[in-house]
């Protein structure tokens, strides 16, 4: 178990304006670690794909609420939870398949593939009815020379 | 997000600059999908040079785009690809399907 050094939490309103919000805060926040350009860019990537299935599959047509958190934990791990309060994933597996989506043409179906690519590790939550918690963890290797925290 | 066209030579060349994620894309997928139908043979090229950011749904921009194009018999081309989302492009396989050329539009025609 590792130790929290600093954390942070936003909760926002489903609208997609609101995505890039999300990214830039969570990335700005991240920065603390000193990442490099490719890990920060991978840190906004992961979190534009986790908002956006919260806005376009956890809500649909309705508007809700989005929580983002965010833990820097000891040895540079980044770890961000992203949870909505939508509909839920009946069949997460199938969900995680790449080109699978049950979004429209705005959509590639492969969020999920692009989330497992750009993290160390992702876990999802989920539960019919009662919405989706994504967990994603990240290690920050970095350019780092000198502890600041 | 910014996305504008520009005839030349023989072809069509679109910019699409700053940020593309799904709040964006609806936007970019309706211009493209008027692009195919204003320019029905011409050749068409995704300048993505002036990008800051994008994420799956770009990749759902490129493949509607690379689907109407090949209704007409044509491939899509993409210039100046960013390197954060050239890693979107290629972790999703994209490079197998179309062609990445680096550099700006304005020096290939």
């Amino acid at each position: 178990m590792l130790n929290v050094i600093n954390k942070m939490s936003i909760k926002l309103e489903s609208r997609s304006i609101n995505e890039g919000f999300a990214r830039q805060t969570v990335a700005a926040f991240v920065a603390q670690l000193d990442p490099t350009v490719e890990e920060l860019n991978d840190i906004k990537t992961i979190v534009s794909e986790a908002v956006t299935n919260a806005i376009v599959h956890g809500y649909r047509d309705r508007l809700g609420y989005i929580t983002v958190a965010v833990r820097l934990l000891e040895n540079r791990v980044a770890e961000i939870k992203v949870k909505d309060s939508g509909c839920g994933i009946p069949d997460i597996a199938q969900a995680r398949q790449p080109l699978f989506t049950t979004g429209d043409e705005e959509r590639s179906g492969m969020g999920f593939t692009i989330m497992e690519s750009f993290t160390d590790r992702i876990h999802v939550r989920s539960a019919v009815g009662k919405g989706t918690l994504v967990t994603l963890v990240k290690a920050i290797h970095g350019k780092r020379t000198e502890d600041k925290l | 997000m910014q996305i504008t066209h520009e005839r030349i030579g023989e072809g069509i060349i679109v910019h699409i600059r700053d940020e593309l994620g799904h709040h964006e894309a609806r936007k970019a997928i309706d211009y493209l999908e008027n692009i195919v139908i204003l320019y029905p043979v011409e050749s068409v090229m995704l300048d993505l040079s002036g990008l800051t950011f994008m994420d799956s749904s770009g990749l759902a921009v490129a493949m509607n785009l690379h689907r109407a194009l090949l209704r007409t018999g044509r491939k899509l081309v993409i210039i100046g690809t960013p390197p954060q989302a050239m890693r979107v492009f290629s972790a999703a396989g994209l490079p197998r399907l179309m062609t990445f050329i680096d550099g700006k539009g304005d020096k290939l025609c």
